[in-house]
C-alpha cells in the first residue's frame, strides 16, 4: 500500500511540476492542482491506514488513524479555495490581455516596459 | 491572557466586515479599529509573556496532546506585534490616500488573522492552515484592483508561493510520518532523537518553502514585479509583516525543530545568504526607479537573516531577530514614504534608508551591530568583510534614489518628489511616525535588544 501511494504521490507531483512548466495560464492553474493533490495523498500516506474506518460507533478492534483524515480534509478545502482564485486570476488576466499564453504575455510586458522607458527619456 | 483571544477578535471582526462594503469610510474605519484592537491585544499578551513566560491554550479543551495547541512565546509574540504594527501603518496609508475596494479592509483583517494566527500556533498542521490564509489573502491584495501588469505579478506570485506552500505540506506529511504528532515541541523532541536522514530531507523542504517566501536569491524571482507594481500600502504590508512568514519560520522550524540540521546546513545557508546578499544589492545599484530598488533590497536584505541563522548560536539567532525586526520596520517605511509628496518626507525617506544602510542612530544600525557581533564571534574575516560589503552597497543603492528622487533637478524642473501636489498631512504623519519608531529603537535600543535574546532563548527552549 505504501508502495502504491508513494508511486502516486510521484507521479501527480510529476505531471503537476510538467503542468507548471507549460506556457499556459489554465495549464499552470492544473498543474497547481496536481502538485496540491500530490501532498494530499502524501498525508494520507503519512498516517496508520490499517484497521477500520474511524467514525462511531466503534466496534472491536483497532481503528485507522482519524487524524490524516481531518488534515486532509482541511487541506482539501484550502486546496479547492486556491484554485478557485487561481482559476480567477487567470481568467481576469484573459479578459485585461485576450491572452492565456505566457509568451505573449511576456512580450506584451517587454512593450509595455519600453513605452515606459521611452517616457522617462523623453521627460 | 490567552492567545486565542486576539485571534478570536480578529477573525470575527474579519467575517463581518467581509459582508460589509468596504468603499464606505466607516467599514474601512472600523477595519483600522479592530486592527488596532488586535494590536492591543497582542501588546498585553507581549507583555505578559516577556514577564512570566509563554502562554499556553489548547483549543476545545482537549487534553494536552489531543487538541491543537496555541503557544504564545517570546519569539512568536514579538512578530506577532510587528506585524499588527505594520498592518496598521498599511492599512491607515491605503484609507487615508483614498483608495476603497470592495473587500479591501476584510482583506487585511483577514491577513493579520493568518499571521497573528501562524506567529501562536504551537502545531505544525495548524501552521500550515494560518499560513494558507496569510498567503490567499496576500495573492488577492497584490493584484487588487489591478489591469494587466498587476494581474500577472499576481498570478506569478500565486504560483510560486503555492508550489511552496505544498512543498511545506509534504514536509508536514513527512513531519507526521516520522514522529506521529503536530505538537511543535513534541516533533522537536522526537525528532532529535530519530536519525537524522529522513530529518534532513524534511529540513529541506521547510528551507525551500520559507526560501520562497522571503524571496532568497534562487527563489526570488517572483519578488520584484509584485513588490514594484503592488500599491505602495499593500507593498508595506507584504515587505514588512509577509515576508516575515519566511524568517519566523525559518526560525521556528530550523533553529527550534531542527537544530542539528541546521547546523549540519550551516555552509548552505551561509552560501545561499551570501549570494541573496551580493544578488539583490547589485541588482538593487542598477536599477533607477524607487520601487525596484526597494524589492530588489528586500533580496538583498533576507540574505542578512539566512546568514545570522547560519552562523547560529544564541548570538547569531538573536541578530537574525533583531534584524528580522528592523528590516520589516525599515520596508515598511521606505514603501509607505516612496510616493509620497511634500514636507517632511524627505527625512522620513532618509530615516529608512540610513536605517537600511545600518547607519546610527536607527534600528537598522543595531540590527547590523548584532550580526557584525554575531560574525566577529564566529571568528570568520570573510563573514565581517561581507557584511560591510553589503552594508556599503545598501548605503550606494540608497542614497542613489534618494538623491535622484529629492535631491537633483532635472532640466531646470525640481526633482521628482516634489513635482505634483504635496499629500495630505495625515498621509505623511503616519510615514513619519513610522519613521519615529525606527529612531525611537534607534536611541533606546535595550528593548528591542532583550526581546531578540529572549526570543533566541525560547528557540531554544523548544529545541532542548
Amino acid at each position: 500500500m505504501t508502495l502504491i501511494l508513494a508511486v502516486s504521490v510521484g507521479v501527480l507531483f510529476g505531471s503537476g511540476a510538467y503542468l507548471l512548466l507549460m506556457p499556459d495560464l489554465f495549464r499552470i492553474a492544473v498543474g497547481i492542482v496536481l502538485v496540491a493533490n500530490a501532498a494530499n495523498v502524501a498525508l494520507m500516506a503519512s498516517g496508520l491506514g490499517r484497521g477500520q474506518s474511524p467514525i462511531r460507533p466503534l466496534e472491536e478492534g483497532r481503528v485507522s488513524d482519524p487524524l490524516v483524515q481531518a488534515m486532509t480534509i482541511t487541506a482539501l478545502v484550502i486546496g479547492f479555495a486556491v484554485t478557485a482564485l487561481l482559476l480567477c486570476l487567470a481568467y481576469r488576466i484573459y479578459v485585461s490581455s485576450r491572452s492565456v499564453d505566457l509568451d505573449e504575455l511576456s512580450h506584451a510586458e517587454a512593450r509595455h516596459e519600453r513605452e515606459l522607458e521611452r517616457d522617462e527619456v523623453s521627460v | 491572557m490567552s492567545p486565542a483571544l486576539p485571534l478570536l477578535l480578529g477573525w470575527v471582526a474579519a467575517a463581518a466586515l467581509a459582508l460589509a462594503d468596504g468603499r464606505r469610510r466607516a467599514v474601512g474605519w472600523a477595519a483600522l479599529a479592530a486592527l488596532a484592537a488586535t494590536a492591543a491585544l497582542l501588546c498585553v499578551l507581549a507583555g505578559q509573556v516577556f514577564a512570566d513566560g509563554p502562554r499556553q491554550t489548547v483549543a476545545g479543551d482537549w487534553p494536552a496532546g489531543v487538541g491543537i495547541v496555541l503557544r504564545a512565546d517570546a519569539l512568536g509574540v514579538l512578530f506577532a506585534v510587528l506585524s499588527a504594527v505594520v498592518l496598521l501603518a498599511g492599512l491607515a496609508h491605503e484609507l487615508l490616500s483614498g483608495h476603497r475596494g470592495r473587500l479591501f479592509p476584510a482583506l487585511v483583517l483577514f491577513l493579520g488573522v493568518g499571521l497573528t494566527g501562524l506567529f501562536l500556533t504551537g502545531d505544525v498542521f495548524n501552521f500550515y492552515v494560518f499560513f494558507e490564509l496569510t498567503m490567499l489573502a496576500s495573492y488577492v491584495l497584490a493584484a487588487y484592483g489591478g489591469e494587466g501588469r498587476e494581474l500577472r505579478a499576481g498570478f506569478v506570485f500565486a504560483v510560486v508561493n503555492l508550489l511552496g506552500s505544498f512543498l511545506f505540506l509534504l514536509g508536514v506529511a513527512a513531519v507526521y510520518h516520522v514522529t506521529g504528532t503536530l505538537e511543535m515541541e513534541a516533533v522537536a523532541d522526537r525528532i532529535a532523537r530519530g536519525e537524522t536522514a529522513t530529518a534532513v530531507l524534511i529540513a529541506v523542504f521547510f528551507l525551500v518553502a520559507f526560501g520562497i517566501k522571503l524571496g532568497l536569491f534562487p527563489f526570488h524571482f517572483w519578488l520584484p514585479p509584485v513588490y514594484a507594481s503592488a500599491r505602495p500600502g499593500v507593498a508595506a504590508m507584504l515587505s514588512g509583516a509577509v515576508a516575515n512568514v519566511g524568517s519566523y519560520g525559518l526560525l521556528r522550524f530550523g533553529a527550534g525543530i531542527l537544530p542539528a540540521e541546521l547546523r549540519l546546513g550551516a555552509t548552505v545557508l551561509l552560501v545561499l545568504g551570501t549570494a541573496s546578499i551580493l544578488y539583490g544589492a547589485l541588482q538593487a545599484v542598477s536599477r533607477r526607479s524607487a520601487s525596484e530598488v526597494l524589492a530588489y533590497s528586500a533580496i538583498g536584505q533576507a540574505g542578512y537573516v539566512l546568514v545570522a541563522l547560519g552562523i547560529g548560536g544564541p548570538a547569531g539567532l538573536a541578530a537574525a531577530v533583531v534584524y528580522s525586526v528592523a528590516n520589516s520596520l525599515n520596508k515598511t517605511l521606505l514603501f509607505l514614504a516612496v510616493d509620497l509628496r511634500g514636507w517632511l518626507v524627505g527625512p522620513a525617506f532618509a530615516v529608512g534608508a540610513f536605517s537600511v544602510a545600518g547607519i546610527p542612530p536607527s534600528a537598522g544600525f543595531f540590527g547590523k551591530l548584532a550580526l557584525f557581533q554575531a560574525g566577529v564571534e564566529e571568528g570568520s574575516i570573510a563573514l565581517v568583510a561581507l557584511l560591510f560589503v553589503g552594508g556599503a552597497l545598501s548605503f550606494l543603492y540608497m542614497f542613489q534614489i534618494y538623491q535622484h528622487d529629492f535631491w537633483r533637478p532635472e532640466q531646470g524642473k525640481p526633482p521628482p518628489a516634489e513635482r505634483g501636489p504635496s499629500s495630505p498631512f495625515a498621509l505623511r504623519a503616519v510615514a513619519l511616525m513610522v519613521a519615529a519608531l525606527v529612531v525611537g529603537l534607534g536611541l533606546w535600543p535595550e528593548p528591542l535588544l532583550a526581546a531578540g535574546r529572549e526570543a533566541a532563548e525560547a528557540l531554544g527552549a523548544l529545541a532542548r
